[in-house]
């Protein structure tokens, strides 16, 4: 079926986008694959300029505490914060699915913050949510009858305050792909359950959550591939001067050892390892991916 | 798709009852996020002294009915700190990149979506693993072709690269909008003596066009709001996009004291985005779900 004309129309279609595809992902990919086996100090360096270092910049990256942290602070983001935010995610999207009115409305405003800058986003919640004493949380804090100034945005509550204001972002995106998800199952479903007496939790755990498993996976792993480059931002924001150890990120320790510190000389600029930490983001990626498709193998539904 | 819509359903209690727990946590999320942007709106109309006040909403409903209202701080902020360049500088990128984005992905995901050749599965499984590729992976051999090129801090290596990291889910985007079209379109054409180039930009690009308009108010989102790359490749204040044109000015404004400003400056850089989704938020909801089926 494929005649001569068209086999030409394909390729001059195609090339264009191969062409992306080679210049933007196949050949960075590859590049910062090996560049991270070799000790290469400045990024402009071309190729013969590198020597091969074998893992070492994977073993010295772990000897770093700078790094050491925004290791912990990246998985307690992503598990904590996974955890409540694909918690959130579904329990919205069981109230938008269960007949609420305004369905529309609700669905909106709960995806809106994804719509805004996550600059802008910032600086409103540290300028005012996370502000001392007439700020939002300690207004609220200080209502109950708690102690404050609770320092949201210090050393202490910090990568806790990067949290939530950076779930209140996702839980909106989750939550759709939730909601696309139960709206897939059959009403009959739930109404043979109705005669049978099942109540909404028991609908929730015999209908709902099996029948989405495929959804649970797609969004543990849109939340782990997210996450890389979003919270770059946000580390930036609750910390714009330097690195500091509760908001450091590996994206953002990343390119400090790239282009230099930030008013800081203190960190060398170090792109071999750069790209280890390039390298050990995507390899969380692609396990966690792996993992989450394990665990959720045997689904029936193929979303 | 379209989902039947039950506006106007009669009271029913007893319904209204059991799904009162629901009501009330939608009600806590929106009230939530409307303080958070309220606010912010009503600081970035009142002064400084206000802000730290304490009483933001009540200065600017003060201001509000005297008509007293600080539109200052926007001029201040849209002027004397340069917002204007940057607003600009995203404006261009955006047209720019958003068009040739459709131009390359458009009849990319058309070759894939209606023929059958060898390489077809290849490409759509790059497809899918591209948008999954973090941008920490790529942008270090990028920056070195860049500076080897002399194109470091340039505005064509900028959206050279929102092109890319955005072609992916276009294509993936608009495979069904093109598999879904009738399959006789293309022999028809063919009868008709219509190239298969022609056919392309003359039948089947025009009748994919919801599909090409949704994408691209996503990609707009995607690229207004885009800071990571940016950061890295937009060094020099001259090609800097909003995104990092608010950044400097956020920490800049905090130390002069201009809070009003500051505010008004988050206002302007959130405003575009944020004015889409409120006329078009069915379209872009259909887009973000349309993307996430396969993660």
């Amino acid at each position: 079926m494929v005649g001569r004309k068209n086999k030409r129309m394909i390729v001059l279609f195609l090339i264009p986008a191969i062409f992306i595809y080679v210049m933007v992902f196949i050949y960075p990919v590859f590049r910062t694959f090996i560049m991270s086996f070799f000790a290469v100090e400045a990024i402009e360096q071309p190729f013969y300029q590198w020597t091969f270092a074998g893992l070492d910049n994977y073993i010295g990256l772990f000897g770093i505490d700078l790094f050491n942290r925004s290791v912990t602070n990246y998985l307690t983001l992503w598990f904590v914060g996974g955890i409540a935010v694909l918690f959130l995610g579904m329990v919205y999207a069981v109230i938008l699915t269960s007949g609420v009115r305004l369905k529309r409305f609700w669905r909106a405003v709960i995806y809106l913050p994804n719509v805004i800058s996550a600059i802008a986003l910032g600086t409103m919640w540290i300028n005012y949510v996370f502000r001392d004493i007439d700020g939002l949380f300690d207004r609220a804090v200080n209502l109950m009858g708690g102690q404050t100034p609770v320092m949201w945005t210090g050393p202490y509550m910090g990568l806790w305050s990067l949290l939530i204001a950076y779930c209140f972002g996702m839980v909106g995106y989750i939550m759709l792909t939730f909601i696309s998800g139960i709206e897939k199952i059959s009403d009959e479903y739930y109404e043979s359950a109705s005669i049978e007496g099942a109540n909404i939790f028991h609908k929730f755990f015999f209908i709902t959550l099996p029948l989405i498993r495929g959804v649970v996976r797609s969004n543990i792993v849109i939340w782990t591939v997210s996450l890389g480059t979003g919270v770059f931002a946000w580390s930036f924001m609750f910390s714009p001067n330097n690195l500091t150890l509760p908001f450091t990120m590996p994206p953002n320790y990343m390119r400090e050892i790239i282009f230099g510190g930030r008013g800081s000389a203190v960190i060398q600029r170090d792109s071999g390892s750069a790209a280890a930490v390039g390298i050990l983001m995507a390899l969380l990626v692609v396990v966690i991916s792996v993992a989450a498709s394990l665990i959720t193998r045997r689904d029936d539904v193929e979303m | 798709m379209a989902r039947s819509v039950s506006t106007r359903e009669p009271i029913k209690i007893r319904k209204d009852l059991r799904l009162a727990p629901g009501y009330l946590l939608c009600g806590v999320w929106a009230l939530f996020t409307f303080l958070l942007i309220g606010w912010t709106i009503a600081a970035s109309l009142v002064t400084p002294r206000e802000i730290f006040g304490g009483d933001v909403l009540g200065a600017f409903f003060e201001r509000l009915v005297n008509f007293d209202l600080v539109f200052n701080n926007y001029v201040l902020a849209w002027g004397a700190q340069n917002l204007s360049r940057f607003f600009v500088n995203s404006v261009i990128y955006s047209v720019i990149s958003l068009t040739l984005i459709i131009i390359i992905a458009a009849p990319a995901s058309y070759a894939l979506s209606r023929f059958k050749f060898r390489f077809n599965a290849v490409v759509q499984g790059i497809t899918s693993i591209a948008m999954g590729v973090p941008a920490v992976m790529i942008i270090m051999p990028i920056f070195s072709l860049a500076t080897a090129m002399r194109a470091t801090g340039s505005r064509t290596t900028l959206i050279f690269l929102y092109i890319g990291m955005n072609v992916p889910f276009t294509i993936f985007y608009l495979l069904p909008f093109f598999k879904n079209l009738p399959s006789g379109l293309e022999e028809a054409a063919a009868v008709d003596g219509c190239s298969p180039v022609r056919t392309f930009w003359r039948i089947m690009f025009p009748l994919a066009q919801p599909g090409i308009i949704t994408v691209t108010i996503f990609n707009f989102i995607t690229i207004w709001n885009e800071f990571f790359i940016s950061m890295i490749f937009a060094n020099d204040a001259a090609i800097r996009p909003i995104a990092v044109g608010l950044f400097n000015m956020v920490q800049g404004m905090r130390y002069a004291g201009h809070w009003g400003a500051m505010f008004a400056s988050a206002v302007i850089v959130f405003a575009p985005t944020f004015i889409l989704f409120i006329f078009l938020s069915n379209k872009i909801l259909a887009s973000v779900t349309g993307g996430a089926i396969k993660g």
